[in-house]
């Protein structure tokens, strides 16, 4: 089959989890202008953020498996999105509230811890002699975990109410997502999706390795910090909104990768159709397993997430 | 003739730890270089100052009698290519594939391939003999046609200088020849100025036209090949002692580890 082909396969996959979506667990007792209302009002718009916050999540997890040149890298192992909860728990719980271009507080918070801790966990991995991708996943982790006692400690501190708000938005849930959400995410994924797109080469280049990649042409090192930020603006905003939703950016880019290939100028469409529709059907399922009540999408994303890092770690173990 | 590439009192160094001090060296075009020394010398890194991986960190490295640091990574990239040491690190792609990257230089995110793109690529396999690989993936293929592979890669950036780093160095005898060969090749009849990391002193000393000895980061001697082999000069170099003797066929003097306890 050829590429093509594929993608319109999973760029149908992902139109059509949009679309069915909204329609599964509609009451059928209430009356039609209600269930209209629902529609249009609450579902839409939580399935078209839920999308979007999926492409996001999924291509940052492929920008940085092609950097890393491991599957196991992505913005969660490496402490990005536990530095962008911490951003926002602090705001949330300094009960700071500000918006600058019509965008809020908590995403310019979830950005800045972002961007400090994947500067620290680049530094620190850099720091040492000869950078190796093990390096810089331990201190990941090691970050990962440092960043998330740092969370417990805020909400420890926080006000009762604050405190439950910082533990359910934790678990990444998309329950309370309208319009205004949806246009908060929206520019930072389609320009994190642009960019991505734009270095389509580079990243190629990048998984030959980074002396292959210089010797070819690429500046490395600038592309390397462009794909930091662009990914950090990109997983602060959805943080922000949606919370941690974990092991999205693991699972599909590497599901796309064995249906796709490598190459990104494929990969980077199908990732972004694929990751949407993924968090969807994740979405729908969380929303109807025990209706009428809802667990949060991050705890079923997680569920499907363990067992897949299990797989891959030992699949990568029995080929090596 | 002014050089191609010169270096006056370069030296290298990763954070404290210094790779290379002072040297000062030249090539001109068309030359062969073979840059000999033990491990840890510095040769490595030297070829990767070159391709500006690693950062002068003082000293003058010029290339066509500008300053390194003047050359964005696209423009060096078009003066010089680069063969690194086997990795072992997977490649996910298709020789094809592979082998078309090395046009990324020519290329911005918007361009198409051009009919100059397609025939870089078929000069490559052709120079190279690697054109019936084209569909298999990298992680498939055998050493030698690795190797091979590699530099069709790097062929396609169509530099004037190649850059190798120990290209034989797992290669059985057949395949070390057969790499040699193809070298010699590039250098001879294409005109491409090649500068190579080895530690066979006699492949050194018979197929390449110049020598840099290195060791702890420092220039020990440059000069003709031919020249290089000399009993004092391999002890300092290697603290190991050879003898010598004439290749049967070429007549050539050739030096063997003297195992003598």
């Amino acid at each position: 089959m050829k590429p093509s082909l594929r993608l319109t396969l999973i760029t149908i996959f992902g139109i059509a989890t949009i679309l069915i979506s909204p329609m599964l667990g509609l009451d059928a007792q209430v009356s039609a202008d209600i269930q209209q209302k629902i529609m249009s009002e609450i579902r839409i718009p939580r399935v078209l953020f839920a999308f979007v916050a999926g492409s996001g999540l999924a291509l940052c997890g492929m920008v940085f498996q092609a950097m890393f040149h491991n599957p196991l890298a992505t913005p969660f192992t490496l402490g990005v999105a536990s530095g962008a909860s911490l951003g926002a728990a602090i705001y949330v719980s300094l009960g700071l509230s500000f918006s600058f271009l019509g965008i809020n507080g908590t995403s310019f918070a979830a950005f800045s811890g972002a961007l400090l801790a994947i500067s620290i966990v680049y530094s620190i991995s850099r720091f040492r002699q000869g950078f190796s991708t093990e390096t810089l996943l331990l201190t990941g982790v090691a970050i990962s975990f440092f960043f998330s006692s740092l969370i417990l400690f805020t909400q420890y501190i926080s006000n009762v109410t604050d405190s439950f708000r910082i533990l359910r938005w934790l678990m990444g849930e998309l329950s309370i997502i309208g319009y205004r959400d949806l246009m908060q995410l929206l520019p930072f994924v389609t320009f994190c999706t642009a960019v991505i797109l734009w270095l389509g080469r580079e990243l190629n280049l990048l998984m030959a390795g980074d002396d292959i990649a210089i010797s070819r042409g690429v500046a490395v090192k600038q592309i390397r910090y462009i794909l930091f930020f662009t990914t950090s603006l990109c997983v602060g905003a959805i943080v922000a909104l949606c919370g941690p939703i974990g092991f999205i950016g693991m699972m599909v880019p590497h599901i796309c990768r064995l249906i796709i290939g490598t190459d990104h100028r494929w990969l980077t469409p199908a990732t972004l159709m694929f990751g949407g529709g993924f968090l969807v059907v994740c979405d729908t399922i969380s929303r109807l397993i025990i209706a009428p009540a809802e667990i949060p999408v991050g705890v079923i994303t997680t569920l499907l997430g363990g067992p897949f890092f299990l797989w891959l770690l030992i699949r990568s173990r029995s080929r090596s | 003739m002014t050089p191609l590439i010169y270096s006056q009192n370069l030296s290298l160094s990763i954070g404290t730890k210094k790779l290379i001090e002072n040297i000062s060296f030249s090539v001109n075009a068309g030359d062969y270089l073979c840059i000999l020394g033990p491990n840890g010398a510095g040769k490595s890194s030297l070829l990767k100052a070159l391709m500006g991986i690693l950062p002068v960190a003082n000293g003058k490295l010029h290339i066509n009698n500008q300053s390194i640091t003047t050359f964005s990574q696209k423009q060096l990239a078009q003066i010089i290519s680069y063969v690194p040491q086997v990795s072992g690190r997977q490649l996910p792609f298709t020789v094809l594939e592979f082998v078309k990257m090395g046009r990324y230089p020519f290329h911005s995110a918007l361009s198409d391939w051009q009919p100059a793109d397609q025939q870089a690529v078929d000069k490559a396999f052709e120079i190279t003999n690697t054109r019936q690989f084209s569909d298999r993936l990298m992680q498939t293929l055998s050493g030698g046609e690795c190797q091979r592979v590699m530099i069709a890669a790097a062929l396609c950036q169509q530099s004037p200088v190649l850059l190798l780093d120990e290209p034989t160095s797992f290669l059985d005898p057949h395949h070390q020849v057969e790499v040699h060969r193809l070298i010699r090749t590039l250098n001879q009849q294409h005109n491409i100025t090649i500068i190579e990391v080895s530690h066979d002193i006699n492949h050194a000393s018979q197929h390449s036209k110049q020598v840099l000895a290195l060791k702890d980061g420092q220039a020990l001697w440059q000069g003709d090949a031919a020249d290089f082999l000399d009993g004092k000069r391999l002890y300092t170099l290697y603290d190991q002692d050879f003898v010598f003797l004439d290749h049967p066929q070429t007549g050539a003097k050739i030096a063997l580890p003297d195992e003598h306890l």
